[in-house]
């Protein structure tokens, strides 16, 4: 076979530059440990998330000091949980799956980007640096409504940042000169400890209570208040825990015609 | 003329991605030029290529509109 | 008298019209559709609920890469058998037969997508062309494709016969180059649409009729793109065979080198399948070895195109040089630039250059990542199969329409303003793609707009480059408004004896020159399924594995509800009016033509 002179140094040209390609990428895996997804994680049943450790409560965790696992799941049209908060400088593996159809999770103008197929579950650490909002969008047809389907990601600074769950629980209604006792579930899912206060707000009362709770800990509070004082009628209470609130109405009546309350001291 | 028509309307044609990546390329050395100002780069380039198109070529083979007798 | 195909092979050549015709006709459906989305998606006007949106994409998306491309593929293979070999095909109603199957095939999954408008019926198909699951389209849509996809199967059965025919007559010949490519195409697209086949029969289509519960979204994914890289090259290879048979004649000279063609079609059937994995590069569920041996086998795969580029400029240079070109650049200026053959060739070569190298962003496999599923992927395949076939398609007609009609050409000079606009027009809509991608912007979208964020550009702003979007669009429309003037002003032309020959490009390097193993199909046909055997049982076994061969219980989307008494009715009655219509249409057309033209 003749082969023209030029034509031989073009394809050798053309050798070297493929081989250089694929040098880049290799440097990029496995000096600057840019990883693919892969098939390190099991699979899932998309129908039962449910009752998957993992994905029965999406959500934020702390695992390591600097360091935090969240668990995402997309459906027709949406991410959950909505807004994912995580903290500054962390480092953050992400773990995506998805109830129904295939979709993605991407952070716009990153390289943050994965399917999100249903049975699999997609694994990708990230590294946040400074406070920013980042967008999140579905970039895979997932049905009519998929150009709906949105998110965000809030880096937020250490300051501001807390793993505290809040909720708080109360009465409906009670008689007048009856107790009213609000019961308060507050989880520290960060692994250091928190000092904070709890604080309930009703009627013109303020009940407040200083708290320290462990890493990984739940602290149950029960904030008890004379329904007298407040008088009949309906009276909004909210509980506060740093950034957070929960909140509820009571209503106090002088004749409650309830049944079964046995409720004479 | 120094080029066949067809000729010309193809190298207008190449203005287009020229200038379009004109842009994205100046901006990477921080000159951010707005549509306007790349619009009235392209219409100065046009009038050249015409110009240069249009030009009495001053080689030997003069065109052929010098032929006509004075 | 003249020598053209015509003249030669007048029952061919209205095979060959017929394919064409469909092939144009879904390329103006395609066109409508893709003004319509791109008016939508960037807000300039939207007449059409969203939600339609992809019902548009999805009949924008299987017109032109399916229906357009393939039965313009099927017409120049046609021709290039018949042509290098200089026979007729072996039995002509065999290949009414075949066509007949892909019009049907593509009829009535056109009839599942559009019937998706409407909600007369409850049929709807609107899954996009790459159709994964759990999304799930009406039967038909997976039907109409089979019957389409087993009408190429018996086309490429059509050209071997002819080539078996051939050979039994001449033992001792080299294939002739034309026909080599056909060859070695359709070798690559047997191996290619197995995955396809498999995907549709094993799972998608029974799944659809409520045969089996459910699939595995991941091993269905898998097999479509086992296919669904090939089939790039399906679309491409017909276009580098216009580059290297037609071009060198065109630009009036010779064929570089013929035994360097048959090099790069021998790499496009062995290198082609065994890389389908890098479209699945952020897949969870894959592991990430298999994803770097497809990502090598892709680099190899620039090796073909890259000598292309080579052979393609040499050969230009060559015949530029014949016509008294001179200088290190100066013989660009001997080109035929007034001829819209070349010129639309010529500026289809260069597109798809560039398309080289965003293709080569999109497959490093870790800078996927910011890229996959973006706007730039569309700004990308606009370029290749959207530019680098699309536009070679449309101007090599210029060319073949008076060879299969008979007729000359309607107008050389709305020719030419048809491909420079179109060039034009892709490089404005292509750019902003790009450049849209690289910000976020996701492709596959009714309203890129979003409530909670924004997408940030570097240069100019998203309504810039919505614009940009949007005037491309336009422009690309209006060449498309020309080209169709040109195709239909042939037509009504009256027959012309003075037609250029039926002839292809010589060559300065002949088939001599060629190692006889290169015309060893057998061989490198071994080679492909072995190499694809290598890339694909260890993902293949993985997936099954892992999510089992009929996947977890799931909840499907259902794009339609079926209804198998309407489907076999429908299905008869597409069925006959097809067979009726399609195979006359060509016919049909010139006579009416001609009755009314006196
Ligand atoms: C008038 C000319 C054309 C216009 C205005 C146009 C416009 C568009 C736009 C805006 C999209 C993106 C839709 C989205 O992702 O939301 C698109 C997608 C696409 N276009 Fe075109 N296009 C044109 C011609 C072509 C041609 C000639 C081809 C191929 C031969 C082609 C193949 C495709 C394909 C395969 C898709 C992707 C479909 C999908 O994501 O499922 N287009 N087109
Ligand atoms: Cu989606
Ligand atoms: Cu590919």
């Amino acid at each position: 076979m003749n082969i023209h002179a030029y034509e031989k140094l073009w394809l050798v040209a053309a050798m070297l530059l493929i081989v250089g390609f694929i040098a880049t990428i290799t440097y990029g895996s496995v000096a600057l440990g840019i990883t693919m997804v892969g098939d390190q994680q099991d699979t899932v049943e998309p129908t039962e998330l449910a009752d998957d450790d993992r994905f029965d409560d999406p959500r934020v965790e702390q695992v390591g000091e600097n360091e935090y696992e969240a668990y995402v799941v997309a459906q027709t049209f949406s991410f959950q949980p909505n807004p994912i908060e995580v903290p500054e400088d962390s480092d953050v593996t992400f773990y995506v799956t998805s109830r129904d159809v295939i979709h993605s999770f991407s952070l716009v103008g990153t390289n943050v980007n994965t399917m999100v197929i249903p049975g699999e579950v997609a694994e990708m650490t990230v590294e946040f640096d400074d406070p920013a909002e980042y967008g999140v969008v579905c970039n895979e047809y997932c049905g009519p409504g998929h150009h709906d389907m949105e998110g965000e990601v809030h880096v937020v600074s250490e300051d501001e940042f807390d793993l505290t769950e809040l909720e708080a629980d109360g009465p409906d209604e009670v008689e007048t000169g009856d107790e009213i006792s609000v019961d308060v579930t507050t989880e520290n899912r960060q692994l250091e400890a928190i000092e904070t206060t709890i604080t309930l707000e009703i009627g013109d009362e303020t009940l407040t209570e200083d708290v320290t709770i462990e890493g990984g800990e739940t602290l149950e509070t029960t904030f008890t208040v004379d329904s007298a004082t407040l008088g009949e009628g309906d009276h909004d209470w909210t509980v506060t825990v740093d950034d957070h609130t929960d909140s509820g109405t009571v209503t106090v009546a002088d004749d409650l015609e309830d049944d079964g309350g046995d409720d004479d001291e | 003329m120094r080029i066949s028509k067809g000729g010309l309307l193809v190298v207008l044609a190449l203005l287009a991605p020229l200038l379009v990546e004109l842009r994205t390329v100046l901006a990477w050395v921080n000159v951010e030029l707005s549509v306007l100002e790349s619009a009235a780069i392209g219409l100065i380039l046009v009038v050249a290529i015409f110009v240069w198109a249009f030009w009495p070529d001053n080689g030997n083979d003069g065109p052929t509109s010098d032929s006509s007798p004075r | 008298m003249s020598n053209a195909y015509i003249d030669q092979f007048p029952a061919e050549a209205k095979v060959i019209r017929a394919a064409f015709y469909s092939s144009f006709f879904a390329l103006a459906l395609g066109g409508v559709f893709g003004i319509i989305q791109t008016l939508h998606r960037t807000g300039y006007y939207r007449f059409i609920d969203s939600a339609d949106y992809y019902t548009v994409l999805t009949a924008h998306g299987v017109f032109l890469v399916i229906s357009f491309t393939i039965f313009f593929l099927v017409g120049i293979f046609t021709w290039a058998i018949t042509t290098s070999l200089d026979r007729g095909v072996e039995d002509l109603r065999f290949t009414w037969g075949w066509y007949g199957l892909m019009a049907v095939g593509i009829t009535l999954t056109g009839v599942a997508i559009l019937a998706g408008f409407t909600d007369a019926t409850d049929i709807s198909a609107s899954v996009l062309f790459t159709f994964y699951a759990p999304l799930q389209a009406h039967p038909l849509f997976y039907l109409g494709l089979v019957l389409f996809v087993v009408g190429t199967w018996f086309a490429g059965v059509d050209w071997f016969r002819s080539w078996w025919a051939w050979k039994a007559e001449n033992p001792d010949e080299r294939i002739p180059l034309p026909a080599f490519m056909v060859l070695t195409t359709m070798l690559m697209w047997y191996i290619a649409t197995l995955g396809v086949a498999a995907a549709i029969l094993l799972f998608l289509l029974p799944w659809s009729l409520g045969l089996i519960e459910s699939v595995n979204p991941l091993l269905t994914r898998t097999l479509f793109w086992f296919f669904g890289h090939p089939v790039v090259y399906f679309w491409l290879m017909p276009a580098y065979m216009m580059w290297y048979v037609l071009l060198p004649k065109i630009s009036g000279g010779k064929l570089f080198s013929d035994p360097l063609a048959r090099v790069v079609f021998v790499l496009f059937l062995i290198l082609s399948v065994p890389t389908g994995i890098h479209h699945q590069y952020l897949d969870p569920g894959i592991a990430e070895g298999f994803k770097f041996i497809a990502m090598t086998n892709t680099m190899f795969l620039l090796l073909p195109s890259l000598l292309t580029a080579f052979t393609v400029v040499a050969s230009m240079e060559h015949g530029a040089r014949q016509r008294g070109g001179e200088g290190y650049l100066g013989w660009l200026k001997a080109l035929p630039w007034r001829d819209p053959v070349f010129a639309g060739m010529a500026l289809a070569g260069l597109m798809f250059a560039a398309a080289g190298f965003s293709g080569m962003i999109n497959a490093g496999m870790n800078i996927n990542y910011l890229v996959h599923n973006t706007f730039w992927v569309v700004g990308h395949f606009h370029l290749t199969v959207g530019t680098a076939v699309a536009l070679t398609f449309m101007a090599v007609t210029y060319w073949f329409l008076p060879q299969v009609t008979g007729k000359q050409l309607w107008s050389r000079s709305v020719a030419l303003g048809q491909v420079v606009l179109w060039f034009v027009g892709m490089t404005f809509m292509s750019n902003a793609m790009h450049r849209g991608g690289l910000l976020g912007i996701p492709r596959r979208t009714a309203e890129p707009q979003y409530d909670g964020f924004e997408f940030e550009a570097a240069v100019g702003s998203v309504a810039e480059l919505d614009a940009q979007i949007a005037l491309g669009g336009v422009l690309l429309t209006l060449s498309l408004v020309l080209f169709f003037a040109n195709v239909v002003g042939t037509a009504l032309n009256g027959r012309s004896d003075d037609l250029p020959d039926n002839s292809y490009a010589g060559t300065l390097s002949g088939p001599e020159d060629a190692p006889q193993i290169l015309d060893n199909l057998k061989l490198w046909t071994a080679i492909a399924v072995v190499l694809v055997i290598f890339a694909y049982t260890f993902p293949l076994l993985s997936i099954i594995d892992r999510g089992g061969l009929f996947g977890p219980e799931l909840v499907e989307l259902p794009l339609s509800t079926l209804d198998l008494e309407s489907i076999s009715a429908l299905a008869l009655a597409v069925e006959q009016s097809t067979i009726a219509t399609l195979e006359t249409t060509a016919d049909t057309a010139t006579a009416v033509i001609a009755g009314v033209i006196p």
